[in-house]
């Protein structure tokens, strides 16, 4: 097995330990780090990079990362994180941020996949066809 | 102006505020025209990703966290970090036959500066063959309008016939022959306005070649007037090696597009060598692992399901067919190296083409021992048939006694006469470049050999004499032509025409 394979392999590892009842926990992660601080493993720093790498990718899968022109109210963000928490099956939460680039309406996105129904986005579309 | 504002106004009235999802990744490293993306959750085998600034890319490595894209075209303007989007579309091509007489890329996109493609169609790359019950027998000729070949190693429509020989032995000129051969018959059928006459329209793929050949190859079919029933598809040597993998495939897709619809296609390959190398190189950058002559596992299967999408599928399935002429270039004649014996296993045959023939002024340098078609006479008319019955088998015996020739005061009569006559075959054999014959010619030429005319002649003037019968029949005698091409056999009443025609012919030679 290669170098890079153990280190990937042990990474998922410690990823598993981090979750609980299938859900990534935070507590657990960050109990985890302690314990590997006391007793680090080989290839430390690899592990660590492997590690947080996985941790950004099941944050980024278990957010929405909506952005929106103008304004946005509560009970719209309300409606964003149950839609989509039906739509993936699993709690999904939410991070808004206000993006006046969008011109109108909204773009949001849960790991690789985008949800795009801004003016800017069906401008960009209007110009792919045009081009 | 006013046409494309109303244009852009209707698309603006057309905006729906929909939500468009789309599935997206970031690119990793980008190396040697092949992209590691992180992301692309949803991408498939061979589906088409979009890069910025338009670039197209292929999915091939489908890894548990990225996904290895080989980029086709320009790639020097992509960095890491750089957004990928699927597109969720298998590579497909522009089908039809508002590609015929056009130059295009892998993608289909035209590069012959004559506008854009007119194609409503497309179809994907990668398909899989058609099954048994869809095929039936390959029945019908496809004449290369080579004599060697056509009366020896006939070829038929579905069939495979590989072309094999060392560089610069004239592989390419039989496959360009073949397409010439095909526009005239074109010609001439629709021309008769028969209605069960069915034309072969012809794709010639360039694989890894100089763009000069490519263009000269071009200047030919288009001197020959063949360009108007032939697509070629171009992957130069100088387009990157996604390109040149692509390439066949690409091809055989529009030529499906034939078969599917009830025609027949032809489609060249030249050549699969280099396809096979340029397989290896993206293999290698992809991180595959390498096994014999560094070729990746899988190189059979990268020929086998190419060569697999020739067929001549039944009445039920529209009755075309796609007809396989790939080229393989050999280092110093081994047959036995490994894409070679892959290709030979796939193939219904092939044309082993000889430097040493070559160089002797043999040409086309048709090897008849080790050239075989596996559909045999099936593809043969049965004039061809009932002239060219014995002729493979006195040239290989020609060619095994040859050795004996230096000796030739010690040789007993019946040895004598067989090199008497294999040597008058090899002459009449002799054929120039880009010059096929008329099937009807062929069987005229080839009953006088039969029927002993040749053998009093001096072999020396083999070649001028099968000239001369050939302008004696085209000029004086074109109705015992189109007789022999319709009746597509020898009866008694047209030997007794070709005999008294032949006997005309004689004294004015001689």
């Amino acid at each position: 097995m290669t170098r890079d394979k153990q280190i990937v392999d042990y990474a998922k590892g410690l990823m598993k330990l981090a979750s609980e009842n299938g859900t990534f926990s935070e507590e657990r992660a960050s109990a985890i780090l302690q314990v590997l601080e006391k007793n680090p493993p080989r290839n430390y720093a690899g592990v660590l990079k492997e590690f947080l790498k996985l941790v950004k990718r099941e944050v980024a899968n278990n957010t929405a990362v909506v952005e929106y022109a103008g304004e946005l109210s509560p009970s719209a963000i309300d409606g964003i994180k149950s839609q989509f928490t039906n739509r993936y099956g699993r709690d999904i939460s939410v991070t808004a941020s206000r993006n006046d680039a969008l011109i109108a309406g909204l773009r949001v996105q849960v790991g690789c996949d985008v949800y795009d129904s801004s003016v800017a986005g069906a401008l960009k579309e209007l110009e792919a066809t045009l081009s | 102006m006013s046409s494309v504002i109303e244009q852009i106004e209707q698309q603006i009235a057309n905006l729906q505020t929909k939500t468009v999802q789309s599935n997206i990744g970031k690119i990793v490293t980008i190396a040697d025209g092949v992209a590691k993306i992180e992301g692309l959750s949803e991408a498939m085998y061979n589906e088409m990703i979009e890069f910025p600034g338009g670039t197209i890319g292929i999915a091939l490595n489908l890894e548990e966290d990225a996904v290895g894209v080989v980029i086709l075209g320009e790639s020097t303007h992509l960095k890491a970090g750089d957004e990928a989007k699927c597109t969720g579309k298998l590579l497909s091509v522009p089908v039809g036959k508002g590609l015929l007489g056009r130059v295009v890329n892998a993608l289909g996109a035209p590069v012959d500066g004559k506008g854009p493609v007119e194609s409503s169609e497309s179809y994907p790359v990668e398909k899989i063959a058609p099954g048994i019950i869809e095929r039936k027998s390959v029945d019908q000729p496809l004449a290369t309008g080579i004599m060697a070949i056509d009366s020896m190693i006939p070829i038929g429509r579905g069939q495979r016939e590989l072309i094999i020989g060392d560089r610069g032995t004239g592989k390419t000129t039989i496959a360009i022959d073949t397409i010439i051969n095909q526009a005239k018959i074109n010609e001439v059928g629709l021309a008769s306005g028969d209605e069960s006459f069915r034309p072969v329209y012809s794709i010639y793929v360039a694989v890894g070649q100089k763009n000069s050949n490519i263009a000269r190859t071009l200047g030919v079919l288009e001197e020959a007037g063949a360009l108007k029933y032939t697509i070629i598809v171009t992957a130069g040597a100088s387009d990157a090696a996604a390109d040149q993998y692509l390439a066949p495939y690409s091809g055989v897709a529009m030529a499906e597009w034939f078969m599917s619809n009830g025609m027949d296609a032809l489609i060249v390959y030249d050549d699969l060598s280099k396809h096979a190398a340029a397989y290896r190189q993206m293999s290698l950058v992809l991180k595959r692992p390498s096994g014999r002559e560094a070729y990746p596992g899988d190189v059979f299967y990268l020929h086998s399901r190419l060569l697999e999408r020739s067929a001549r599928v039944n009445e039920d399935n529209g009755n075309g067919s796609i007809t396989a002429l790939p080229i393989i270039e050999t280092l110093a004649g081994d047959l036995s190296a490994y894409i070679p014996t892959n290709v030979i296993s796939i193939t219904d045959g092939q044309i082993f083409l000889e430097t040493d023939l070559f160089n002797q002024g043999i040409r086309p340098a048709v090897s008849v021992g080790l050239s075989v078609s596996r559909v045999g006479s099936a593809a043969q008319i049965k004039a061809t048939k009932q002239v060219a019955g014995k002729i493979k088998l006195e040239l290989a015996q020609f060619r095994e006694l040859a050795a004996f020739a230096q000796f030739g005061s010690d040789l007993d009569a019946k040895t004598k006469a067989q090199l008497d006559r294999g040597s008058r075959i090899v002459e009449l054999f002799k054929q120039p470049a880009f010059n096929p014959l008329p099937i009807e010619e062929q069987v005229a030429v080839l009953w006088g050999i039969q029927n002993n005319y040749y053998d009093d002649i001096d072999v020396s003037r083999i070649v001028p004499a099968a000239a001369s019968i050939r302008e004696f029949f085209t000029t004086r005698k074109e109705v015992l032509l189109v007789s022999i091409r319709e009746k597509a056999k020898i009866d008694d009443e047209l030997g007794a025409e070709l005999k008294k025609a032949y006997d005309e012919w004689k004294p004015s030679f001689a």
